[in-house]
């Protein structure tokens, strides 16, 4: 009475792929580290561990199998009939055998291999024990190969097979191939069956769902059968003849009025009359299909006998229609449904319950008190305002007016005609936003040409007050000027110069004066400056020639000589005794004057050159390349190249 | 569309230019260029950054601006177009008044030139002159005489009256 659920059953895996996951299992839920250094009871027990849960996992996985599957003879014989029917039901028990056979074998495998460890000597050998064990499990489950690969396909099979509830209330459909079996439950229900001109459309029982009376109906649609001996018909017809069979459900068995479905009618009663013993309690209806192509009126005397006939063996049950045009479609179900409610509802009545059912409730209907008529009442208000609501007329909105105009992208509403200003011809009015520069915004005011004839106003008055009273001096005569200028020249002039000095007094040694390399301070160069200054050169020029070196003459030698008169003068008499002195320090170590004077003359001119030439040396503080190739190009063996 | 002014530097931003940032408390700040922007984010103060308008008129340099009225007025096409016709005006005013502010800045340089130009003279001269020749040429040198605006002389009626 309950339906069943083939899709509960787990996936059965091939030999090799069972094979791959168990000892996978193994690999990953058990320890895999173990040295031959190990105790040898912990080594033992390492192994053991192993082949036990090799032998658990298959053992799992096959039990698994072979209780989900059901057994034929345990489920309502419809679906044991229909097993059969479809797998072969030896081969499938077979099959679940081999799986069972395979389950204690492997047990036993374990039995032994468990008991040889326990005596094993060395990792070796427990080592090899384990392989050995687990080897031949799987070689065991690889026999099972074509098994498991075989009740995977009835598994996959049996998943797809239609849910048919065996207890539900059930409208069975049979008749000749192509008489519009399909068309019939496509009308009635909502399943959508193939329908086609070639026989054997419908290949197999396809169920669909009705309603009537509150009450949910199975319709059952079978595929066609031929009139043949049991023995003769193939798959597909026992599909539909299990279900006649072991259903119990009312039978509307089709004919084609019309013939073409290929059968004559004669053709379709001998297989009415063949099948009727299969009817068993079940109520039978007979349905005449097809009747836009030929009435039951229409028919020829010998039909209509053959029809009456099995209208008879019917219990006197005929109906008509036809499935293209609806006529009666309706009409037949609600027959079929009526009649297995009836019958229902008669076995119910004749079981021992329905008394006690029937005492426990009682339906009462209060007696009319007065003939008077009491209709419905609605308040003269709603009347009025229902009316109104009828009468209401639409405003219309600025989205009706946008999809009048083209629709949301082509329209856009114009926001400016509900402005409220002075004048309407303003509405559409372009506002400037900036003028030069300036936000026109920011300069709007009711009052603005007050404004600027009040700044203009002002201006003007500023104008005419004129500028503020200076101090006023009298500008420089033309002289005056000219000689500012002379002195500024001047002043930059110097400043120049002391900045050259500047820059080059540590690069150059600074020659004293009197060498004089350039020549630079004569007595012309003199007279020069000082007539720029504006006073007569030539007794300051005088005076500088008299005064010269050259024309005096040294002081050592005037001493030598005795000639110093003015020092000497100066002093007043000499002692000897200085004069003495004087004499022996100046010719220190010559013969005499002339060799002395010889010497110096030689070192003076030794040195004439190099102070001439005045040149620089490593002394000078001088950097003699300042971007030196090597410190400024290249790349360095260590260190960053980002600053040089 | 609006015209900004940049927040440091007080320039105007035309539109397709500059970057606005708004900060966690909805203040906006607009730069008109990286350059004020950059600036803004090492947190400098434009009140000291010389070359921008705040400096320029926190220290007197610039004309200080006048404030800016936030009253929105209803449209009237009228007033639109004299405050067109005003803009103008007004922009000119406000330019030569700007013009006016920095001259008189520059007005006591004039007369701080001419001081130190006589004292340079006065000290200097004897770069070009010698003692000497001045001395002899005395008559020609003239510095040159400063006037200034005597106060009105009071008269001997007026200091009477005030003893």
């Amino acid at each position: 009475m309950a339906q069943y659920d083939f899709k509960k059953i787990t996936v059965v895996p091939t030999g090799n792929d069972l094979i791959d996951i168990v000892l996978s299992r193994t690999q990953r839920q058990t320890p895999t580290v173990i040295h031959k250094g190990n105790a040898i009871s912990r080594v033992r027990q390492f192994y053991m561990r192993k082949v036990k849960f090799t032998e658990t996992n298959f053992t799992d996985k096959l039990s698994k199998t072979i209780e989900d599957f059901p057994r034929v003879e345990d489920i309502h014989p419809f679906y044991g009939d229909l097993l059969h029917v479809l797998y072969n039901k030896d081969h499938y028990k077979l099959a679940l055998g081999q799986l069972n056979t395979a389950r204690n074998l492997i047990k036993r495998i374990r039995e032994d291999y468990v008991k040889l460890l326990k005596y094993g000597d060395s990792l070796y050998r427990c080592k090899s024990l384990k392989r050995a064990a687990l080897g031949r499990m799987c070689t065991v489950t690889k026999r099972i190969g074509p098994s498991l690969a075989y009740l995977e396909h009835v598994r996959q099979h049996m998943a797809r097979l239609p849910s048919i509830n065996t207890g539900a209330p059930t409208i069975l459909i049979c008749g000749c191939p192509n008489v519009g079996k399909s068309s019939f439950l496509n009308k009635i229900t909502r399943a959508d069956v193939e329908v086609q001109p070639y026989a054997f459309t419908t290949k197999s029982l396809f169920v669909g769902h009705t309603d009537y009376k509150y009450l949910r109906y199975q319709v059952i649609d079978t595929p066609g059968l031929l009139d043949r001996p049991l023995e003769d018909r193939n798959i597909i017809e026992m599909c539909s003849v299990t279900a006649l069979v072991n259903l119990h459900a009312a039978i509307l068995f089709f004919l084609d009025l019309s013939g073409s479905c290929g059968y004559s009618i004669s053709q379709q009663a001998a297989l009415f009359h063949s099948i009727k013993m299969m009817f068993r309690n079940n109520p039978v209806l007979i349905v005449c299909n097809k009747t836009d192509l030929q009435t039951l009126e229409g028919l020829s005397g010998e039909d209509l006998k053959l029809v009456m006939e099995m209208k008879s063996a019917a219990l006197d049950v005929l109906l008509t229609m036809s499935t293209i045009t609806d006529e009666g479609v309706m009409a037949v179900k609600n027959a079929a449904c009526q009649r297995l409610l009836d019958q229902r509802s008669e076995r119910k009545m004749k079981s021992k319950k329905m008394p006690t059912v029937l005492n426990r409730f009682h339906v009462a209907m209060p007696k009319p008190r007065d003939q008077k008529e009491r209709p419905v009442c609605i308040p003269q208000a709603v009347l009025e305002a229902r009316a109104e609501e009828a009468a209401h007329e639409e405003r219309k909105t600025e989205k009706d007016i946008e999809n009048e105009n083209g629709g949301a992208g082509v329209y856009s509403a114009s926001l400016r005609k509900h402005y409220i200003l002075a004048d309407d011809d303003w509405k559409l009015d372009i506002l400037p936003e900036f003028l030069d520069g300036h936000n026109v915004y920011d300069f709007i005011d009711p009052d603005i040409l007050q404004r600027v004839e009040e700044l203009e106003r002002e201006e003007s008055a500023v104008e005419e007050d004129g500028g503020d009273f200076e101090i006023e001096d009298e500008d420089f005569t033309a002289e005056a000027e000219k000689d500012l200028q002379e002195i500024r020249k001047r002043k930059k002039l110097l400043i120049q110069k002391h900045r050259i000095k500047k820059s080059t007094a540590e690069s150059r040694p600074t020659v004293p004066r009197k060498f004089d390399k350039d020549r630079k301070f004569t007595t012309e160069r003199m007279g020069r400056q000082l007539s720029s200054l504006g006073i007569d050169p030539s007794r300051a020029i005088e005076r500088a020639r008299s005064r010269s070196v050259s024309r005096k003459g040294r002081k050592r030698e005037r001493s030598v000589g005795g000639d110093g008169e003015d020092e000497m003068e100066i002093d007043g008499g000499l002692d000897n005794k200085k004069k003495l002195r004087l004499r022996s320090r100046s010719i220190e170590g010559f013969k005499d004057s002339a060799q002395k004077m010889k010497a110096v003359t030689m070192a003076r001119n030794a040195t004439k050159k190099r102070n001439k030439d005045a040149r620089r040396g490593e002394a000078d503080r001088v950097i003699p390349t300042l971007r030196p190739k090597h410190l400024f190009s290249g790349k360095r063996s260590i260190g960053k190249t980002d600053r040089r | 569309m609006r015209l900004e002014f940049c927040w440091f530097c007080s320039s105007k931003i035309y539109p397709g230019h500059g970057i606005q940032f708004v900060r966690n408390d909805a203040k906006i700040f607009r730069f008109c260029r990286s350059k004020c922007h950059k600036n803004f984010k090492m947190k400098r103060n434009p009140r000291k950054v010389k070359w921008t308008k705040a400096y320029r008129r926190l220290h007197g340099k610039d004309m200080t601006k006048e404030r800016k009225r936030n009253r929105p007025e209803r449209y009237d096409r009228n007033v639109m177009e004299n405050t067109l016709k005003a803009i103008k005006k007004i922009d000119k005013i406000r330019h030569d008044r700007a013009a006016d502010h920095i001259a008189q800045r520059w007005k006591p340089k004039a007369a701080k030139e001419r001081r130190e130009a006589r004292k340079e003279l006065e000290q200097s001269i004897s770069l070009i002159k010698a003692p000497l020749a001045i001395q002899s040429q005395e008559p020609a040198i003239t510095v040159p005489k400063i006037k200034v605006k005597a106060p009105k002389q009071q008269t001997v009626e007026d200091q009477l009256m005030e003893e």
